[in-house]
C-alpha cells in the first residue's frame, strides 16, 4: 500500500493538473471557456453558504487524508530507522506473557536474572565490547499507537552506550556517560528529545531550544531529574534527527537504573552482538537451545515483526484515509446532485437557446472543480496546523508537498468522478422544461 | 385541417424561399391507451419580415407547434425545413447548434440566469456561439440600449422589473442576430401595460426586419401582429388580423 501511495504521490502533481484543466479543456473545445466559467464561479457565489460548507468540509477531508498519510509516513520511517540502528544485533529478552505472543518493543516487561544474563554474553561469540545488558522502563504512556513510551528509561553498561546509541550525537552536552560522574552526587542521564522535554517540568533548571512549533523548554544540561525516586544529572542532550526511540530515551547507568526500579538483580534486555557479522545465525541458535526461557530476535526478525505491525496499523490508517475520500466525493456528487436538480429550468434554457451538452457537463464540472481547488486550499493548510498540534516537535521535517499535492490530487480526482454522474443528469435535461411554465 | 386550409396557412410570398417552414407536421402524445393528437397534420411557411401570431385557448396546440418550430421537439410525423433544409434527420446536438445561430427565444417566465447580470444574460448567448469577449460585450450593451435598459445592464434580474426583465429576454434573444425570434408568451406573466409595451418593442423590431412568431392566447395581442393563425384542438387556421369577424 505504501507503495502505491507513493506511485501515486509520484504523478499527483500531473493529476491534479488534469483533473483542473480537463473541465477548462471541454470548454476550450467548446470555444466558451469564458462564459462556461463566469457561470460556474458566479454559481458559486450566488450559493455562497453552501458552497462554503461543501468547501470546508473537502478541507477537512483533505486535511484528514494529509494528516493521516503523513502520520502513516512518520510512523512507518520511524520503525525503519528503529530497527536499521540495530542492524547486526541479537535483542535478547525473556520468553513471559508477551513474548508468548509476539516480540515486544521494547522489551519493557521482560526480566532476565543477571546470571543468566552474564552466561549469554560470555559465549565465545560474543563480542564484549559491543554487547550489553540493558534495563528498560516505561515513564510516560506513549505518545500514540506503536510509539515507544514518551520517556523511556534505558539502563545501559558504562562505556557501551554507543550500543545502544550507535553513534547518535549530542545537541548539547555529551552523548556518553561523562567520566567524572563517579565523582558527583547524581548519576548521569543523557536525554533523548522528547525525554528532556517531558522532564522540562520537574527539571531544576530548562532551557528553550527553536523548534518547528515554537520555542520548546528542555530540561537543560547541567540540571537534575528525578526517576522513580532518584536525582540524575543531565550530561547531554541526543539529537533529534535519529528515531523515536533514541528521542525518548532516558539513557543511564545500567546499576543506577536498577537501583531506580529496585531490580538490582535483573534486567528486561540484553543486546548482543556477535564478533563476526556471519556469526549472528549461529548465535541466535546457541542462545536460544541454551537458554529456553529466552527469546532471541535478529535484526530481520525484528523488521518483520515491525513490517507486521504497520501493515495492521496501516489498515485502520487506509479505512481513514478512504473513508475521507469517499465523502469527499460523497460530498462533491450530492451538492452537485442537488444544484442539477435545483437549475432544472436555468440548464433547460440553455439547452433551449442551444448551449451544446459539452458545456453543461464542463459548467457542472468546472463547478466540482472549484470546490476541489478551494477545498483543497482550505484543506491543505489545515493539515499543517493540526500536524504541528498533534505531532508537535516531532513535525520537524514531516510537511511534505508531496503528500499534500498527492491528497489534492486524489481526492479531487474522486471528486470529479462523482461530480460525471450529476453532470450527466445535468446533460440530460431536456430543453422543452425551459419552456413550460407552472 | 384541409389542404386548402394548409395553403391558405403557407405563405403568402410565392418565390421566395421560407426561413422557417413546416410540411404535414404532426404531434401525438402518447400516455399509457390514451392517445393525444396534440397537433393534426399542418403546413405553413414562415418568411422574413413576418411578425406572426398564434392564437388559441390553453390546449389548443399551440405551445406544442412553438416546441416544434423551435427544434426543441420531434414531430410523429411530417418536418421542419430551416431556410428549406429539413431538421427532420439531425441530432440533439446539431440541433442545439441550429437553434443557437438561427432562432432566438423569449419565454414566458423570461429564463433568465439568475447569479447572472443583465449584460451577462444576453452574452451569455454570443458566448455559447463563440463570439469574441469585447464584441459581444459591445453588442449586449447595443442591444439593452435598444431595449430601453442602458442603466441597467449591471442589474439582476431579481433587481428587474418584469417588463424589464423580459425586455432582457427579447436582448438575449436577439444576441446572435436570428432569422427568427420565437415568443411564447410573451406578455403572459405582464400587467397589460407592460405587456402593451412589450408588443411595441416586438414591433418595433419587427419593423426593423426581424421575424417574429409569437405564441399568445391573448387575442388583443395577437391581432397586432401582421399574420394571425388561430389554433384550436391541435387544428390551425389562417385568419386576417384586421378583421374582427374572424376573431369572433
Amino acid at each position: 500500500m505504501p507503495q502505491r501511495v507513493a506511485v501515486l504521490s509520484r504523478y499527483s502533481g500531473v493529476i491534479t493538473i488534469y483533473i483542473i484543466l480537463a473541465p477548462l479543456d471541454l470548454a476550450v473545445y467548446g470555444g466558451k471557456l469564458r462564459a462556461v466559467l463566469t457561470l460556474a464561479i458566479q454559481q458559486l457565489l450566488t450559493k455562497k453558504l453552501r458552497s462554503g460548507l461543501t468547501v470546508l468540509g473537502f478541507g477537512v477531508c483533505v486535511n484528514l487524508y494529509i494528516v493521516v498519510t503523513t502520520v502513516m509516513r512518520f510512523i512507518t520511517e520511524d520503525l525503519d530507522l528503529q530497527v536499521q540502528r540495530f542492524t547486526g544485533v541479537l535483542f535478547v529478552q525473556s520468553r513471559g506473557l508477551t513474548g508468548l505472543s509476539g516480540i515486544e518493543w521494547p522489551p519493557i516487561s521482560s526480566t532476565i536474572s543477571m546470571s543468566e544474563a552474564n552466561a549469554v554474553l560470555s559465549d565465545p561469540a560474543v563480542d564484549q565490547q559491543r554487547s550489553t545488558m540493558v534495563s528498560f522502563a516505561a515513564l510516560a504512556p506513549p505518545p500514540y499507537p506503536t510509539a515507544p513510551p514518551e520517556a523511556l528509561l534505558v539502563g545501559i553498561e558504562s562505556g557501551k552506550e554507543d550500543v545502544f546509541l550507535n553513534g547518535a550525537a549530542a545537541i548539547a552536552g555529551v552523548s556518553r556517560f561523562s567520566a567524572q560522574h563517579a565523582d558527583s552526587e547524581a548519576p548521569p542521564a543523557v536525554l533523548g528529545v522528547l525525554a528532556a522535554r517531558h522532564f522540562a517540568r520537574i527539571a531544576s533548571s530548562t532551557t528553550e531550544v527553536p523548534s518547528p512549533v515554537g520555542p520548546i523548554a528542555l530540561a537543560a544540561v547541567g540540571s537534575t531529574i528525578s526517576v522513580r525516586g532518584t536525582e540524575f544529572e543531565v550530561q547531554g542532550i541526543i539529537e533529534p534527527e535519529t528515531n523515536q526511540l533514541l528521542r525518548s530515551a532516558v539513557l543511564v547507568p545500567l546499576e543506577h537504573a536498577q537501583s531506580a526500579l529496585q531490580t538490582p538483580e535483573s534486567v528486561t534486555a540484553l543486546l548482543v552482538s556477535p564478533k563476526r557479522a556471519s556469526d549472528i545465525d549461529p548465535l541466535q541458535a546457541t542462545i536460544e537451545s541454551e537458554h529456553e526461557e529466552l527469546m532471541v530476535v535478529s535484526d530481520r526478525q525484528l523488521a518483520e515483526n515491525a513490517r507486521q505491525l504497520l501493515d495492521r496499523v496501516n489498515q485502520l490508517f487506509d479505512v481513514v484515509r478512504w473513508t475521507s475520500v469517499s465523502v469527499a466525493a460523497l460530498l462533491i456528487a450530492i451538492v452537485m446532485f442537488v444544484s442539477v436538480l435545483e437549475r432544472t429550468r436555468e440548464l433547460g434554457t440553455l439547452r433551449a437557446i442551444g448551449a451544446p451538452r459539452r458545456s453543461l457537463l464542463s459548467l457542472i464540472l468546472s463547478e466540482s472543480a472549484g470546490f476541489a481547488v478551494a477545498g483543497s486550499m482550505v484543506g491543505v493548510p489545515m493539515s499543517r496546523v493540526v500536524i504541528r498540534k498533534a505531532l508537535g516537535p516531532d513535525a520537524a521535517g514531516l510537511r511534505s508537498r508531496e503528500i499534500e499535492w498527492g491528497a489534492a490530487g486524489i481526492l479531487s480526482l474522486c471528486s470529479m468522478i462523482a461530480a460525471l454522474m450529476p453532470a450527466w443528469r445535468a446533460v440530460q435535461v431536456d430543453p422543452i422544461i425551459a419552456l413550460r411554465y407552472e | 385541417m384541409s389542404d386548402e386550409q394548409n395553403e391558405s396557412a403557407a405563405s403568402a410570398t410565392d418565390g421566395a424561399v421560407p426561413l422557417l417552414s413546416v410540411r404535414n407536421l404532426e404531434r401525438i402524445y402518447r400516455l399509457g391507451e390514451q392517445t393525444i393528437h396534440a397537433l393534426q397534420p399542418l403546413t405553413m411557411d414562415i418568411h422574413e419580415g413576418d411578425f406572426i401570431a398564434i392564437a388559441g385557448p390553453s390546449g389548443s396546440g399551440k405551445s406544442t407547434l412553438l416546441q416544434l418550430l423551435g427544434l426543441v421537439d420531434s414531430p410523429t410525423a411530417g418536418e421542419v425545413r430551416v431556410r428549406d433544409r429539413s431538421a427532420q434527420h439531425l441530432g440533439r446536438e446539431q440541433r442545439a447548434a441550429l437553434r443557437l445561430g438561427t432562432l432566438g427565444f423569449v419565454f414566458q417566465a423570461f429564463n433568465l440566469l439568475q447569479m447572472l447580470t443583465a449584460r451577462q444574460n444576453v452574452e451569455i448567448a454570443m458566448a455559447l456561439a463563440g463570439t469574441p469577449r469585447r464584441k459581444r460585450r459591445k453588442r449586449a450593451e447595443s442591444l439593452l440600449a435598444s431595449v430601453g435598459l442602458a442603466k441597467r445592464l449591471e442589474h439582476r434580474p431579481l433587481q428587474l422589473s418584469g417588463g424589464e426583465r423580459q425586455r432582457v429576454a427579447i436582448a438575449r434573444a436577439m444576441a446572435n442576430e436570428p432569422d427568427v425570434i420565437l415568443a411564447d408568451e410573451p406578455t403572459g406573466n405582464l400587467d397589460s401595460q407592460t405587456g402593451r409595451e412589450i408588443v411595441k418593442l416586438l414591433e418595433d423590431l419587427n419593423r426593423a426586419g426581424q421575424t417574429i412568431v409569437m405564441v399568445t392566447h391573448n387575442l388583443e395581442v395577437a391581432k397586432r401582429a401582421s399574420r394571425l393563425f388561430l389554433m384550436h384542438d391541435g387544428g390551425i387556421r389562417e385568419v386576417d388580423p384586421g378583421d374582427p369577424r374572424a376573431l369572433d
